[in-house]
């Protein structure tokens, strides 16, 4: 038997920084003995596991000690904590999962995961109004005491989280954040601030260790633990091949419901999403409904209110005239027999108090 | 065995008159060239020798030298053979020095003896019109845009020397009188819907504000700028003969015709820096810029071209005028000119938000191909579409370019009576006694510099345009808030990722 020399977790955070690691190998090694053990007995240059090839067996067998000092060193510096699924902090979704983590590194407060928890995803490059609908999906479910799961991506990911954290008080359920780099690494870096309030106030959780990086096939692995993590999925905006497609493939493997948020037909925006509406999946319009999917009482919802200024009517008749979809002035003069003036002097209005929004000279009313 | 004749010579857009000495002595027979010459200059020893051998006059077999008087600065050009050749007819006793008195000569030689025209005839006979000029026959009416009163169109070598040795009359060439004349502009009735488009280039031409357009392939784009010349007023006498001056420096092909009409200029983006501000080796030709000058300059697809010739634009569009410098001297040149550039607004050029595939790192990458400040420099930055099917097919005509032109020639007479400049120009200490606004607009303005949307440049440009706005409709008090509200969506907000959005 070898003696522990370091803590527990240190020799459970090594292994998960082991070099040419997939979740199914650092899951065959936590289940063959006490961390500790492993550690030691992969020190030694024991070959133990059947089914990993001898070019893994060397990059394992030229490790020392100095990489379990480093990651440890690097999750005390960073209050990173280390779970593996005999932890209480584990999050007890996953342990059923037939691709689950062994271990786990976090950030923020781990009893959050124990809340009722809904997925938001979706496309990152989004339209205004499919970001402010999944800014007020978030703002609504963690009003209803829902913990919102999602990938703090560019597009619909950070626009969820950005509207759980806009209304937090002791009511709400703080946000939970599944990150595809080490839970150090902020990616996207214009995140930072966001990241940081996540992990202030809700959970940030990675199975990577402090200091990876994100690279392109970390996302579907992420996109695993986020069908995992959540009762209900929700795709606000996809197209037809995006990356939250897996995160749909992912949680119909889990048997996660899927519900998604209808768009207009021909956006590129809405090909995914429409999609899953016509194979089957339940549609969102309204917080309600993912409410209802998660046998909750829908007068949950009523804590949270619009905290826009009101319209007057005229604004709001202009509001209704500009259809939903994005339209350039020239259309808006045509549709609402406005002159370009009064057009500029309304959505200057509507824009203050943020129920329209300006990409790149398309204006699209944000009704949610 | 001395004479000194006036000829002129080309510096940028202007003529110089200069004296050209020659000096016939006894020696080893020689021809030489002094007083920094070009290399056109040099070569102009063989053209003057076979012009006088193929006119049956006599080549001295002596020591010639030839001086070009004046200050230290490297000039020529192929306008001087001329002058060479009559002060060696005065040097040598063939015309007297009295009878070149008075005289200028602008002519370069054909080997056969006969006057030819040189480039930038008309600002080379305009530096010395107080004299009698005589030209080549064939430069008559590029000649003649100079306005000099005693023009004197000779067709051969020979024929001068008859007419100086007071042997002949001279010859009877009509001189035509420059005529001004309006160009054909193509009209703004022909632009389908592109209500927003329409409306900033008339805001463009009537405060000149610099305009940026963006828009999708087929938005419209070339043909909005190719129709910006027919809503700016009228050139003036004085600028039209300036614009004509520049023309005649670059060697475009001239008539006896000035155009009235603000000129209009498109360069290809491969255009080089000096082809875009001006330069080159012996004369500095004008350059894009300057052609402009008092009309429109027109980028398009602004990207693609070179970043440095795009920075060269800045220190010109601010100040109004070119200022080169060289070993041989330095010049200022007019850059007067109304810049209009266009670009797509992402990689893929298809700009609708529903069919879009740019990442908006991709479009931020886009972008930051032009330098803040030159983006800085563009008053109105607008987003076009392309028009609607019914737009495009219906009956519905816009307004004509007579039209507004109308109301473009009243802000501008309303806002030289009021601030002595275009609106574009107003200084931003100026603003507040030109351009006040009214409270509700100066919220307006304050609540985006708070949530900074708006840098502070932007803020006294958007007041700069809401100026223009406000002139257009007749409004010459404080600005509305309408004004400035239409004067922000007027100005495209461009995130480029990095720093502030300008």
């Amino acid at each position: 038997m070898n003696t522990a020399r370091y803590p527990q977790w240190s020799y459970s955070a090594a292994l998960a920084s082991l070099p040419l690691l997939t979740h199914r190998r650092l899951r065959w090694l936590m289940q063959s003995g006490s961390p500790v053990d492993v550690w030691h007995r992969i020190r030694g240059g024991e070959r133990f596991l059947n089914g990993i090839d001898d070019a893994v067996w060397r990059a394992w067998g030229s490790v020392d000690d100095r990489l379990l000092i480093d990651i440890s060193e690097r999750c005390i510096d960073r209050g990173v904590t280390v779970v593996t699924m005999k932890d209480a902090a584990y999050p007890a979704a996953l342990l059923g999962d037939p691709e689950a983590p062994a271990v786990l590194f976090l950030r923020g407060n781990p009893t959050v995961f124990t809340h009722r928890r809904v997925g938001i995803v979706g496309t990152r490059t989004a339209t205004a109004s499919g970001k402010h609908f999944a800014r007020t999906l978030g703002a609504q479910l963690s009003a209803a005491g829902v913990a919102v799961v999602s990938g703090l991506a560019r597009g619909i990911d950070v626009e969820s989280h950005s509207g759980v954290l806009s209304a937090l008080n002791d009511n709400c359920s703080p946000p939970i954040a599944v990150v595809a780099s080490g839970p150090d690494v902020v990616y996207p870096r214009e995140h930072s601030r966001i990241w940081n309030e996540v992990i202030a106030q809700g959970v940030l959780v990675s199975e990577l260790p402090p200091g990876a990086h994100a690279e392109p096939f970390r996302f579907p692995m992420r996109n695993r633990i986020i069908a995992g993590l959540s009762e209900v999925l929700v795709v606000v905006e996809s197209r037809s091949t995006g990356g939250s497609m897996s995160t749909v493939r992912e949680a119909m493997k889990r048997d996660v419901a899927v519900m998604a948020v209808p768009g207009s037909p021909g956006m590129r925006q809405s090909e995914g999403t429409n999609d899953l509406l016509r194979d089957g999946c339940a549609p969102v319009t309204h917080v309600d409904d993912v409410l209802l999917a998660l046998n909750l009482d829908t007068r949950r919802a009523q804590n949270w209110c619009d905290s826009r200024e009101a319209l007057s009517a005229d604004e709001a008749e202009f509001l209704h005239a500009m259809g939903r979809g994005p339209r350039s002035m020239d259309e808006l003069s045509i549709h609402t027999s406005h002159s370009l003036v009064n057009i500029a002097v309304y959505l200057g209005r509507l824009e203050a108090k943020g129920w329209v929004a300006n990409t790149d000279g398309w204006w699209e009313a944000l009704v949610a | 065995m001395y004479a000194a004749v006036t000829s002129s010579t080309l510096m940028a857009t202007l003529g110089r008159p200069i004296v050209v000495e020659a000096h016939v002595g006894q020696g080893i027979p020689a021809f030489t060239v002094v007083g920094l010459p070009d290399e056109g200059c040099r070569e102009s020893r063989d053209r003057v020798r076979a012009a006088m051998l193929s006119s049956d006059l006599e080549w001295p077999t002596k020591r010639v030298t030839i001086n070009l008087a004046g200050a230290g600065e490297r000039r020529g050009g192929a306008g001087l053979d001329l002058a060479i050749a009559v002060g060696l007819l005065v040097a040598t006793g063939v015309v007297s020095q009295e009878v070149v008195e008075g005289k200028a000569f602008v002519a370069e030689l054909g080997l056969d003896g006969s006057l030819r025209p040189t480039s930038g005839m008309a600002p080379l006979v305009a530096a010395v019109a107080d004299r009698e000029v005589v030209v080549a026959a064939s430069a008559v009416s590029e000649a003649s845009l100079a306005r000099a009163p005693r023009l004197r169109p000779v067709h051969t070598l020979k024929q001068l020397t008859e007419v100086l040795k007071a042997e002949e009359a001279w010859p009877h060439v009509e001189v035509p009188a420059p005529l001004v004349v309006v160009d054909e502009v193509a009209d703004m009735a022909d632009v389908r819907g592109q209500e927003m488009a329409r409306l900033a280039m008339e805001v463009a031409a009537a405060g000149f504000h610099h305009a940026l357009l963006m828009g999708p392939p087929g938005a419209g784009k070339s043909m909005l700028a190719r129709r910006l010349p027919g809503l700016l007023p009228r050139l003036t006498d004085e600028q039209a003969f300036r614009v004509a001056m520049a023309r005649s420096a670059a060697g475009m092909p001239m008539t006896a015709e000035i155009a009235s009409s603000p000129p209009y200029r498109a360069p290809h983006h491969t255009v080089s820096m000096i082809g875009m501000v001006g330069g080159g080796s012996s004369h500095l030709r004008p350059g894009e810029l300057t052609l402009a000058s008092d009309g429109v300059l027109f980028l398009d697809e602004m990207g693609e071209f070179a970043p440095t010739v795009l920075d060269a634009l800045r220190q010109p569009l601010e100040e109004g005028v070119v200022r080169l410098s060289r070993a041989n001297g330095s010049v200022e040149m007019p850059a007067k000119c109304l810049l209009v550039a266009a670009t797509n607004p992402c990689p893929c050029g298809v700009s609708s938000p529903l069919a879009c595939g740019c990442t908006n790192v991709a479009k931020q990458r886009y972008l930051r191909r032009f330098s803040g400040p030159l983006l800085d420099r563009f008053d109105l930055r607008v987003e076009l579409q392309r028009p609607s099917t019914a737009e495009l097919t219906g009956h519905m005509k816009g307004e004509c370019s007579a039209t507004i032109a109308e109301r473009v020639l009243r802000v501008h007479e309303l806002s030289f009576a009021r601030q002595g400049c275009v609106n574009s120009a107003i200084s931003s200490d100026a603003l507040e006694d030109v351009a006040p606004l009214q409270n509700d607009a100066l919220n307006i303005l304050r609540s985006r510099l708070d949530e900074g949307k708006l840098t502070g440049r932007g803020y006294h440009r958007i007041r700069r345009v809401a100026r223009t706005l406000a002139d257009l409709n007749d409004e010459p008090g404080p600005i509305a808030a309408q004004w400035v509200l239409l004067a922000l969506s007027m100005r495209a907000k461009l995130n480029t990722g990095m720093g502030e959005q300008r």
